[in-house]
């Protein structure tokens, strides 16, 4: 062990170290390098894979154990990407083993139809239909790589603190989707303490992959693809400290380099809306790299404005008693829906403000860090000047709700009736829930199109030979609104696992 | 540097950092300077402070009793020894071996470039590039501890 002396010296050495997550910035598309340009290949494999969180481990994990040879390589100094930093937690249903022995019923159909309702208009059904299909299957795959989940179940509308596997992660028991299709917790949860789910999962994968013959490269840093004359990706070359390398994959590139929440401007350009967040909500990774590097080699990139913006109204679960307005003093959704969907109405559909008006018994604690406390008063009519509301506007809300909610129902937004009570009791707060001030944790779902096989389509909807896209540097099945967590890692696990599959079963490039 | 020092909150210029016993390398690039002594020039406001750590939240809690998560908790983190706390097993090596106490100005210059300060380090943030960004949060994290 250094003396604390000789590594401070080297420590504030350190602070001469160009910082490699400088480069990468920027948002323009990375045009290819020509097969012609490359000299010699510093490294041969069959499947290549940029990136190392849930969505590149899995598909390493499934092209080896196909037999091909795999390399993957990360960016930073260390594997697990965005995914190590998540709740981990997987969107699955269908009467999963876990489900069934905690005594809830749920159906592939039930899963699906909520999975097609709950997002994005024109969700991706292909993919919705195949992972619900193919999601008991997918449980069990996880745990056969050393997932572990414990049979507990949690009556929490936020990711369980309490070690618990298994909740409603998402909008399941809000209207209207409760009437849609019958609900039932999905949200699956690698056994961990706290928010550490994602380092849980990356903790099964990452050592999966490696007993199974996978090599990974740290900071190593994807920069452009190889293409041969007739448009198939060989390869790609690599940043490796001040040396570019180049990398050959025989039978297939997949990039799995997340999203692009980190890079501003790309982020201004292609996603105002998550621009406007407050909280970018991943690890340095998620620049865009992968997204770029596909349009680079003439790739449709789509739903590139959407993402999740999370305002988490709760935990507590009593100030889903209190209520949420725009600037109309209107409320718009019914406040114990998913808190990515109150999220998403605010950032996408009332210009990134909104309010929460409270009672004594419905407020967040002092001093809360997510919702800037604006106004306090002994009366709702104090409130709405305090807030600058429409004169009578709020009153006028709030009595109407109040009037209905002394018969326990919400005909507005059908609120569940465990949640609605009349704000009666002083004092009166205000809550800034506008997406730049509160706490707003957001992320990218838009990217590169693909199959279900993970193959990256061009604009004209042609697979482009060699090149694979998953997670969130793909276009998948999270779209917005969020409809519950879980479906992003279940995305990056089942479609990475798809793209590898589908790679490793490429004749060999010659 | 004792903790008692830094209950004025005074951000370490860089003559205090580099009339240190470690001296810096021979020539720090320009970027280098310009860090360090922005770190004097910036005050910050915990307000601000309070959105500038939002994204630090995905792994990090600051509140008393939050505990570790994917990464160490904050309470109480001025002047601590950096790599030690109890019950987080996830420290890198290089952070462990650092014999650094943490001081606003440790940590201004840490999260100017985290992986430039730290080689090696496991923290996979971008850090906080502007000082003003870093000031407020700074700021903001000196509220989390027994007596402020």
């Amino acid at each position: 062990m250094p003396t604390p002396d000789r590594s401070r010296r080297r420590l504030l050495a350190g602070l001469g170290a160009a910082s490699v997550l400088a480069a990468g910035s920027g948002c323009e598309s990375r045009a290819p390098a020509a097969r012609s340009e490359v000299r010699s290949w510093d490294h041969t494999v069959d499947v290549l894979i940029a990136g190392s969180g849930a969505a590149g481990t899995s598909a390493a994990i499934t092209a080896r154990a196909a037999g091909a040879e795999v390399l993957v390589i990360e960016r930073l100094a260390k594997t697990g990407g965005s995914s190590a930093m998540s709740g981990g937690v997987c969107y699955l249903g269908g009467g999963t083993p876990l489900q069934k022995a905690l005594g809830f019923e749920d159906s592939l159909e039930a899963m699906r139809d909520f999975m097609l309702a709950a997002g994005s208009l024109h969700p991706p059904r292909d993919k919705i239909e195949l992972y619900c299909e193919r999601s008991l299957e997918h449980f069990d795959w996880l745990v056969a790589q050393g997932v572990q989940y414990v049979q507990k179940f949690s009556e929490s509308k936020e990711l369980p603190f309490d070690g618990a596997s298994l909740y409603y992660s998402g909008c399941e028991l809000a209207s209207p989707w409760r009437d849609i299709a019958r609900p039932a917790p999905r949200g699956h949860v690698p056994t961990a303490n706290g928010h550490t789910g994602g380092r849980a999962l990356m903790e099964a994968l990452l050592p999966a992959a490696e007993r199974g013959g996978v090599r990974f490269m740290h900071n190593v840093s994807a920069e452009r693809l190889v293409s041969e004359s007739d448009g198939r990706i060989v390869g790609l070359v690599a940043r490796e400290g001040e040396r570019e390398i180049a990398i050959r994959a025989r039978r297939g590139v997949v990039l799995a380099c997340g999203g692009f929440i980190q890079n501003r401007e790309m982020l201004r350009r292609h996603a105002p809306e998550l621009y406007e967040c407050s909280t970018p909500w991943a690890n340095a990774g998620d620049m865009g790299i992968g997204i770029r590097m596909g349009m680079g080699v003439g790739a449709s990139a789509i739903r590139m404005n959407q993402g999740f913006a999370i305002l988490p109204l709760y935990p507590p679960e009593r100030t889903i008693r209190a209520i949420v307005v725009n600037r109309a003093a209107q409320r718009f959704l019914p406040e114990d829906s998913y808190y990515a969907y109150a999220g998403h109405e605010t950032a996408y559909n009332q210009h990134g403000k909104a309010w929460l008006v409270a009672d004594a018994d419905s407020s967040y604690d002092a001093g809360d860090f997510r919702m800037p406390l604006l106004a306090e008063a002994a009366s709702i009519a104090e409130l709405e000047a305090a807030g600058g509301f429409p004169e009578g506007a709020l009153q006028q809300t709030v009595a109407y709700y109040n009037a209905q909610a002394e018969r326990g129902v919400d005909p507005l937004w059908n609120k569940h009736p465990r949640w609605v009570a009349p704000l009666v009791k002083p004092p009166f707060r205000l809550y800034d829930l506008s997406v730049r001030t509160a706490f707003c944790p957001a992320h990218t779902f838009g990217g590169l199109e693909t199959t279900v096989h993970g193959e990256v389509l061009d604009t004209a909807g042609i697979p482009i030979p060699g090149l694979y896209a998953a997670g969130r540097t793909s276009a998948g099945l999270p779209t917005a609104p969020y409809i519950a967590s879980g479906v992003s890692i279940g995305d990056c696990t089942f479609f990475g696992r798809q793209a590898g599959a589908h790679a490793a079963a490429q004749e060999a490039s010659a | 540097m004792r903790p008692s020092h830094l209950a004025a909150f005074a951000i370490v210029t860089a003559a205090t950092l580099s009339t240190a016993t470690v001296p810096l390398r021979a020539e720090p690039p320009a970027t280098d300077a310009a860090t360090l002594q922005s770190a004097a020039r910036v005050s910050g406001d915990p307000v601000r402070g309070r959105i500038v750590f939002g994204a630090c939240r995905t792994c990090h809690y600051p509140d008393k009793g939050a505990g570790h998560q994917n990464g160490p908790s904050l309470w109480n983190i001025f002047g601590r020894q950096a790599g030690t706390q109890e019950g987080f097993a996830y420290y890198s090596e290089a952070l462990k071996n650092s014999g650094l106490v943490w001081t606003p100005g440790y940590l201004d210059a840490w999260l100017a470039n985290p992986q430039g300060f730290i080689q090696g380090t496991s923290m996979m943030s971008l850090g906080v590039p502007d000082p003003q960004q870093r000031a407020d949060l700074i700021a903001y994290l000196m509220q989390f501890r027994d007596s402020p």
